[in-house]
């Protein structure tokens, strides 16, 4: 089994640092082979929002860095987790750079899921979605806000299953939160 | 003799400038605006992010702003990378100076999606930032098929706009009145414009015109990564 982890914390945040290496370490215990950007550190462009991806290039992104590597990784992975320290309610700009490098792994084509409008799928098969959003203390507004973004994101990359989860800085993360990150997703990778 | 206000819009798009739908819908904002006697400047994303140098202009402008507008395109439910580092930049930059001037925030989005709430989490997310950088919230506009607007001057803009334009209207003289703008105006600016149907099949053929002309229409749905 695959997974992707895809960190999105900032200079200087050695707590969101520490729980990826936790979750890589929990995942290979249990078998996983585990890809781990630290996203800050990679070369990755912004999307130019100029679609070449779909209508020139299709499939892929016209920027040659690494934007295009950790697509690549997310679509031939079982589990993608993207893990962020929580930014309004949403992504960090880390890992929404790279976020936004993927639709690539969608087809411009417009389809209905549960009667809205959403992309056709590319691919024959998607990950599993996986969010962990990290916070200074409980903020009801933002992990509402954060849990509603993965959820979404999961319907646009047609992941069949997704979870989320919210940590806070104050709590190391146990054990059992962590497994708790990716254990939905052991049915789909089976 | 009193100061006129200023209002700044932050454009979201990494298109370059002229070109967005984006641009287009806060531009005209800040027109209206300005026949209110608003003095108006406009800045971009890709272009104040890409020298330390014009981020601190950038925030200065944020400074001499009493209503900050952020017009952004919605990419993957969210702000656009560019967009969501302006804001942890901005949320930093006014956070440091403990009690920074009072100014409105208003957010304009719009999605390739016919449906506007796509833009709900977007929205939501720009809402929270207002508080965390010390702005009075003004409102969120949410356009769906933002593609029709297609980077065009929406004073030239059809009829089939009529609604966008007249909600922005209304979102101006709320902004003026120092009111957030009224639901009945984010509920107009929300209402399709165009049926679902109608859009999705405009949009494919666009899609295959494109391919078409890039002669890549037997590959548009190649799987290359696997």
């Amino acid at each position: 089994m695959q997974a992707t982890i895809l960190n999105g914390a900032l200079p200087g945040d050695s707590f969101v640092d520490a729980v990826g290496a936790a979750l890589q370490a929990a995942l290979q215990a249990e078998g996983w082979t585990v890809t781990s950007w630290t996203l800050r550190d990679e070369k990755v462009a912004y999307c130019l929002g100029c679609f070449e991806c779909w209508t020139k290039t299709p499939g892929v992104c016209r920027i040659d860095d690494t934007g295009r590597a950790v697509a690549a990784s997310l679509i031939s992975s079982d589990l993608a987790i993207y893990l962020t320290p929580i930014t309004f309610g949403g992504y960090s700009s880390a890992l929404k750079k790279a976020v936004d490098r993927a639709i690539c792994l969608v087809s411009p084509f417009f389809t209905r899921i549960d009667g809205e409008v959403h992309h056709h799928a590319r691919y024959a098969r998607y990950p599993a979605l996986a969010g962990v959003g990290v916070l200074p203390a409980p903020h009801a507004a933002q992990e509402q806000i954060f849990h509603t973004l993965l959820g979404r994101n999961a319907i646009n990359l047609h992941a069949p299953t997704h979870n989320s989860v919210v940590l806070y800085r104050d709590q190391a993360p146990a054990a059992a939160t962590l497994r708790n990150v990716y254990a939905f997703s052991g049915r789909v990778a089976a | 003799m009193t100061t006129p206000q200023t209002a700044l819009l932050l454009v979201g798009s990494a298109k370059p400038a002229g070109e967005s739908s984006s641009e287009a819908l806060g531009t005209y904002l800040l027109e209206r605006l300005a026949t209110r006697g608003i003095t108006t400047e406009t800045y971009h994303v890709a272009r104040a992010l890409r020298t330390e140098a014009r981020t601190q202009e950038l925030l200065q402008a944020v400074d001499r702003a009493a209503i900050f507008i952020l017009a952004f395109p919605l990419y993957v439910d969210s702000l656009p990378y560019l967009a969501i580092e302006a804001l942890e930049r901005i949320a930093a930059h006014r956070q440091a100076q403990g009690s920074p001037a009072p100014a409105a925030f208003l957010a304009i989005a719009n999605c390739g999606f016919p449906e506007s709430h796509h833009n709900d989490p977007a929205l939501a997310i720009c809402e929270q930032f207002a508080a965390a950088a010390g702005f009075a919230w003004a409102g969120g506009l949410a356009l769906g098929a933002g593609g029709a607007v297609n980077g065009q001057p929406l004073a030239k803009a059809g009829g089939m706009l009529h609604n966008v334009v007249a909600a922005l209207d209304q979102a101006a003289a709320a902004l003026v009145a120092d009111e957030p703008v009224p639901a009945e105006t984010t509920a107009l600016m929300a209402h399709p414009f165009i049926p679902t149907r109608a859009y999705m099949l405009m949009g494919g053929l666009g899609w295959l015109l494109q391919a078409r002309q890039n002669r890549v229409l037997t590959r548009l749905g190649a799987r290359p990564l696997t």
